[in-house]
């Protein structure tokens, strides 16, 4: 790393404990890198504990989840209740997207997901919108960076 | 057959020609799975039923799993160990014994769910100690080959005793299911089947997944076959299994459908035994029993048919089969234990899977996908491979995501309207420029696909290919060569708009001699590849380009559509094909034919012939040789070259000349021609890349005037006026010289003038000449300027050799003055500047089949090709050095070249120089063949013409060219039928005779020539056949 965390907030990316794809991550991980994040990325099938130790480690500006299995809406309610039940870390934004049940999204499984805790909850064709949205949750980052070795 | 036993179940299927087919499915609740498996097992198709497990269970969350169900929540699969031994048996009653049940589970340890699948009466799974770790846990992968070790002896000792036979898949054909090049899988897959019977595991399949383009698909299943034989010991059963797409599915119904069509036809023809499906609702959610079961029938019914891919006995596959060999041979070597050796060579790089996260992946491979759809390695970190041919910085999260969707976006859009330009040398090159630019200004409302094709190499055709040596060189200055419709501006280099071959040269190369001097062959041949890629960025959205280096070997027409056939098997549909396949020499006849068959059967001589000195063996002709050669035009000039600088000897300034120093290896050449002198060299260029001609009395309205009173007699209608042009040039010149420019010019307007009121040119331009004091200059004669030794005897060799000597340093000396002040260079020049008036003077039947004969292509074409097309001067230059070095011989006028039968040799000899008669073994054809359909023998070519697709024009009924006959612009051949073919055009040296002078390798800049106006036109009738945008109705 060539860069001051300083300048490039830090968002933790992770999937959920029972998903094991990585696709969603490794793009995530180089679309949050251009958008001048600095991005540790903790991989696929995270178990709970790991998520909330590193995020205590961590101190990220933001965690952003990631799941397309299928499980995010059950994983990731009982996660985001830990976190949420961490005083450490209970103010922490954080995100999650992608396809979180079985059979098409709807508005319910979005709400059960807020209402669980998460701040805000993504479809899984807006990876985009969620640079924007994260750039309003967490500062806007110093500079747009296309490209340069992380 | 015993459905218990996979692996008898697929063969005997495979042995009655038939695929296995199964699903990817699983369901949380039992009722349904077992719904699901009596489904697929009742299926009109020959199946495999599967469970899937979900994911609680995949990670062993068996706890989980169970809570889930308490809830009442839907898992994503069937949780077979929480469900219970008992449970799963009831379920798997569901098939009635009819199909084997595999369960399929993704899990890195999969000891407990072995267990709990025994217990149930199953013995039939999947994995792999690296392909279920890698890509799907956090396990450390020496943690996962232990699992698995200890899994796999588990199931193997289990079943035992049982009395089932087990049976393992490996997964490893399929890793992250995209952008992993095949060697890689294929080594997965080889290593994890001989990791299984390494455990004591008899019955394996070994897996491939579909991946980005068919015919590499087709290479890697047969190089999976290959591997499998050569490692695993006979007695173990193994058979091959292809997944249909594993990556980012097809979002469209058809595009899903199209997809898992052509798995199985990749299957089929790759020689998979079994398949396993996807759905057309993958994309989207997980499917039904429904959509899984017509997915199953609907594969089984692709499997049945015929299908245009290569089998794969048709398709080379040693370069992925040595690639995967490296890979495994590498892992084998680190000791006896497969599982060993699979964590060492991940952890020090040999194995390196691209874009894995997992922490025991090196992560310094990449996979990219080239422009023929083919996966390729960008990067190849420490794996024992070939470096990258096509190094790829870091990825951008936009690069990815395309490549990611690269597979679903092509099937969804299917290939589109499509146009195949089979050659794709500089011809082939302007049409698709010019679609290009038609194509960005009216895009299409739906996928357009451009097929170009060539056999030699696509973008430069087999003359311009950038592996020749730099000293064959072009024959037109790089500044009038372009390969844009338009000159570069401030953007991007883009179709309509680029640098010219002068302005690239300069850019892209420091020792960059000047838009006079003429390009290296393949340096020209680089700035075509420059000018594709310039196209192909520059195509808009919905435009796709397809480059093939392939033969085509035939094409059918069908009511619709064109099919055309690969030398590798591949078929591929065209709605409209261009053919600009350039310069195939014909089947030799007459006296080549004889100086051939006179070879043939004599070891010791070789007749040489071909259409490029590049293309010729002649490496094989020995230093101190005698070696005739035929013909003193550009090709004798290669040859020359060839044979000295390409023998490494060196050409070297003395101040006047240029003097040859030897290397020893050169042969030496007795060489001839009727006129029995080298071709003279271009003048030296005085004109800039902008220069065009306005002609004064040879121009476009008199040629259409005497073309609209009929057939023409070339000699009386048309030489005159044509001469009268070049004529004005040389008197105007040689009157600037004198007098300057102002008399020059006054002199031209008295002449067109009195040519005018004389209504035709002779004998008022040579009276005006005279008035103006040149009466005594030397009449433009251009019959004696072709045969200057006519009728002329020589005593001897020294006679001859100061002679020709003499003309070539006469000739230097004209073209030292230049094509603007020397008069003679100026004159000839005007022919080329004419061409296009001539052209529409002559073409498409111009000529009464007589004056088309004999005076047009008899004798008038031979002397414009001998004085206007021309060498650069240093070619001269270094034919006197070779005279002089001993190394050159010219042997005379109206050379002779025959067969000695009873000396078993060839001889060259001329009647006019006494004593000029030498005996040689190598006879080098230095001639280019004209194109003749007749005769022509590539397959395409020669199958249009049986077909009745391509017929040889014939004139009058009675004088038959050989050329393709072709209707007017846009040039669609005319069939048997005499009818014009709208769906293709041809273009170039194929239609000479048709039309003349088609051998033209170059636009040029400034206002079009035609050829660029030709390109142009075909490709303004292709895109009124794409549909526009905005006619998209949906």
């Amino acid at each position: 790393m060539t860069q001051s965390p300083v300048q490039r907030p830090s968002v933790l990316l992770s999937s959920v404990s029972s998903d094991s794809h990585t696709w969603n991550l490794v793009y995530l991980a180089l679309l949050l890198e251009e958008n001048g994040y600095a991005v540790t990325n903790l991989g696929s099938c995270v178990p709970d504990d790991l998520l909330i130790a590193s995020a205590r480690e961590l101190a990220p500006a933001a965690i952003v989840i990631s799941s397309v299995n299928g499980h995010g809406r059950i994983d990731g309610a009982r996660v985001i209740r830990k976190i949420r039940a961490a005083p450490d870390i209970a103010s922490l934004p954080v995100v999650i997207g992608g396809k979180l049940g079985i059979g098409a999204a709807g508005e319910e499984q979005t709400q059960d997901l807020l209402d669980a805790g998460f701040t805000l909850v993504f479809g899984d064709a807006d990876a985009h919108e969620l640079s924007t949205a994260l750039a309003g949750l967490v500062g806007v980052p110093a500079q747009r960076d296309p490209g340069v070795a992380a | 057959m015993n459905p218990a036993d996979i692996h008898g179940y697929v063969m005997a299927a495979a042995a009655s020609g038939e695929l296995v087919v199964q699903p990817r499915m699983g369901m949380g609740e039992p009722g349904q799975m077992a719904e699901g498996l009596r489904a697929v097992a009742a299926a009109d198709a020959r199946t495999v039923g599967t469970i899937t497990l979900d994911s609680y269970t995949r990670v062993g969350d068996h706890e989980g799993a169970r809570r889930a169900l308490l809830d009442g929540e839907r898992l994503n699969g069937f949780p077979l160990v929480a469900h219970g031994a008992e449970l799963t048996r009831q379920v798997v009653a569901a098939v009635r014994g009819r199909v084997p049940v595999q369960v399929r589970h993704g899990c890195a340890d999969p000891e407990r769910i072995f267990e709990a699948m025994v217990e149930a009466g199953l013995s039939i799974s999947e994995g792999g100690p690296v392909s279920y770790c890698l890509p799907y846990s956090r396990t450390p992968l020496a943690e996962a080959v232990r699992a698995w070790s200890r899994a796999s002896d588990r199931l193997v000792a289990d079943a035992g005793a049982r009395g089932m036979r087990p049976h393992l898949e490996t997964f490893g054909g399929c890793l992250f299911g995209q952008l992993c090049p095949p060697s890689l899988l294929i080594a997965a897959s080889v290593l994890e089947a001989m990791f299984f019977v390494q455990h004591g595991v008899r019955s394996v399949s070994l897996s491939y997944a579909q991946q980005t383009n068919a015919t590499q698909d087709i290479e890697a299943v047969a190089a999976l076959r290959h591997l499998a034989g050569e490692l695993l010991a006979v007695d173990v059963d193994r058979h091959l299994v292809l997944y249909t797409y594993m990556g980012v599915f097809p979002r469209t119904e058809a595009g899903a459908s199209r997809i898992l069509d052509r798995s199985a036809e990749i299957a089929v023809r790759g020689g998979a035994e079994r398949l396993i499906v996807k759905t057309a609702a993958e994309a989207h959610r997980i499917p039904t029993v429904a959509e899984n079961v017509s997915a199953l029938v609907r594969s089984a019914r692709v499997a049945e048919r015929d299908s245009d891919l290569p089998r794969a006995d048709q398709v080379d596959y040693g370069t992925v089969l040595g690639e995967a060999r490296a890979l495994i041979e590498a892992v084998l070597e680190r000791g006896d234990d497969i599982g060993e050796g699979l964590v060492r060579s991940f952890a020090d790089g040999t194995l390196d899977v691209p874009y894995c996260i997992h922490e025991d992946n090196h992560g310094q491979a990449q996979g990219g996908i080239g422009e023929d759809g083919r996966l390729y390695w960008a990067r190849t970190g420490k794996m024992p491979l070939p470096a990258a041919s096509r190094a790829s910085g870091r990825i951008s999260s936009g690069q990815l995501l395309r490549m990611l969707r690269f597979t679903a976006e092509s099937y969804d859009v299917g290939p589109g309207y499509t146009v195949a330009v089979v050659g794709s040398g500089p011809r082939g090159l302007a049409v698709l420029e010019r679609l290009a630019v038609r194509l960005a200004e009216r895009p299409p409302g739906g996928p357009v696909l451009l097929c170009l094709l060539d056999s030699a190499a696509v973008g430069t055709g087999r003359v311009w290919r950038t592996d020749q040596p730099v000293w064959s060189l072009m024959n037109t200055v790089a500044g009038e060569v372009t390969m844009f419709s338009g000159p570069a501006d401030e953007g991007m280099p883009r179709a309509g708009a680029g640098p010219t071959l002068a302005q690239w040269w300069q850019r892209t190369d420091p020792e960059y001699p000047g838009p006079d001097s003429f390009a290296p062959r393949p340096t020209y041949g680089r700035y075509l590849e420059f000018a594709l890629d310039a196209i192909e960025a520059s195509l808009p959205e919905r435009v796709r380009l397809r480059r093939i280096r392939s033969e085509v070997r035939g094409m059918v027409k069908s009511a619709d559509a064109y099919t055309l056939t690969l030398a590798h098997g591949e078929q591929v549909r065209a709605d409209r094909v261009v053919l600009a396949t350039g310069h195939v020499p014909p089947e030799l006849a007459g006296p080549r034919r004889r100086l051939a068959d006179f070879a043939a059967t004599r070891p010791n001589l070789a007749y040489l012939h071909g259409n490029s000195s590049t293309d010729m063996p002649l490496d094989a002709i020995a230093p101190g040789a005698d070696v005739g050669v035929i013909g003193l035009g550009l090709s004798f000039y290669d040859v020359m070259v060839s044979l000295s600088i390409g023998r490494g000897g060196r050409f070297a300034g003395d101040g006047h000349g240029l003097r040859y120093l030897p290397s020893g290896r050169e042969p030496r050449l007795i060489a001839g021609s009727r006129g029995g002198v080298p071709m003279p060299a271009r003048g030296r260029n005085q004109k800039g890349a902008e220069h065009s001609y306005s002609p004064r009395v040879f121009t476009m309205e008199l040629v259409s005037s005497l073309r609209s009173k009929g057939k023409l007699d070339f000699r009386s209608q048309l030489l005159p006026w044509l001469l009268a042009e070049a004529e004005l040039v040389y008197y105007r010149t040689a009157l600037t010289a004198r007098f300057g420019a102002d008399v020059a010019a006054r002199f031209g307007r008295h002449a067109v003038e009195a040519i005018e009121q004389a209504g035709r040119p002779h004998p008022v331009l040579h009276q005006v000449a005279g008035r103006f004091g040149l009466g005594c200059l030397p009449r433009l004669d251009l019959e004696s300027m072709a045969r200057p030794f006519a009728g002329r005897e020589f005593a001897g060799r020294a006679e001859f050799d100061g002679a020709v000597t003499e003309a070539l340093r006469e000739d230097l000396r004209q073209a030292e003055l230049g094509n603007v002040d020397g008069p003679l260079k100026a004159a000839l020049d005007v022919f080329r500047d004419v061409r296009g008036v001539l052209r529409a003077a002559v073409d498409f039947g111009g000529l009464t089949a007589r004056s088309h004969e004999e005076d047009f292509l008899g004798w008038f074409c031979p002397i414009m090709s001998l004085l206007t097309v021309g060498p650069p001067r240093l070619r001269s230059r270094q034919a006197l050095a070779l005279m002089e070095a001993g190394l050159l011989r010219v042997i005379g006028p109206d050379a002779r070249f025959d067969v000695d039968p009873a000396q078993g040799r060839f001889a060259v000899s001329s009647p006019r120089v006494r004593g000029a008669k030498v005996a040689v073994d190598v006879l080098v054809d230095a001639r280019v063949p004209g194109p003749d359909l007749r005769r022509d023998r590539s397959p395409l070519i020669s199958g249009l013409r049986e077909a009745g697709l391509l017929t040889s024009f014939v004139n009058e009924g009675r004088f038959e060219t050989g050329g393709v006959a072709v209707s007017e612009s846009p040039f669609h051949p005319i069939g048997r039928d005499g009818q014009a073919d709208t769906g293709m055009h041809v273009l170039g040296i194929p239609t000479e005779y048709t039309r003349w002078f088609t051998q033209v390798g170059s636009g040029r800049p400034g206002r079009w020539s035609e050829f660029t106006r030709d390109a142009d036109a075909i490709a303004a009738h292709l895109v009124p056949a794409v549909r526009p945008a905005g006619a998209d109705t949906r």
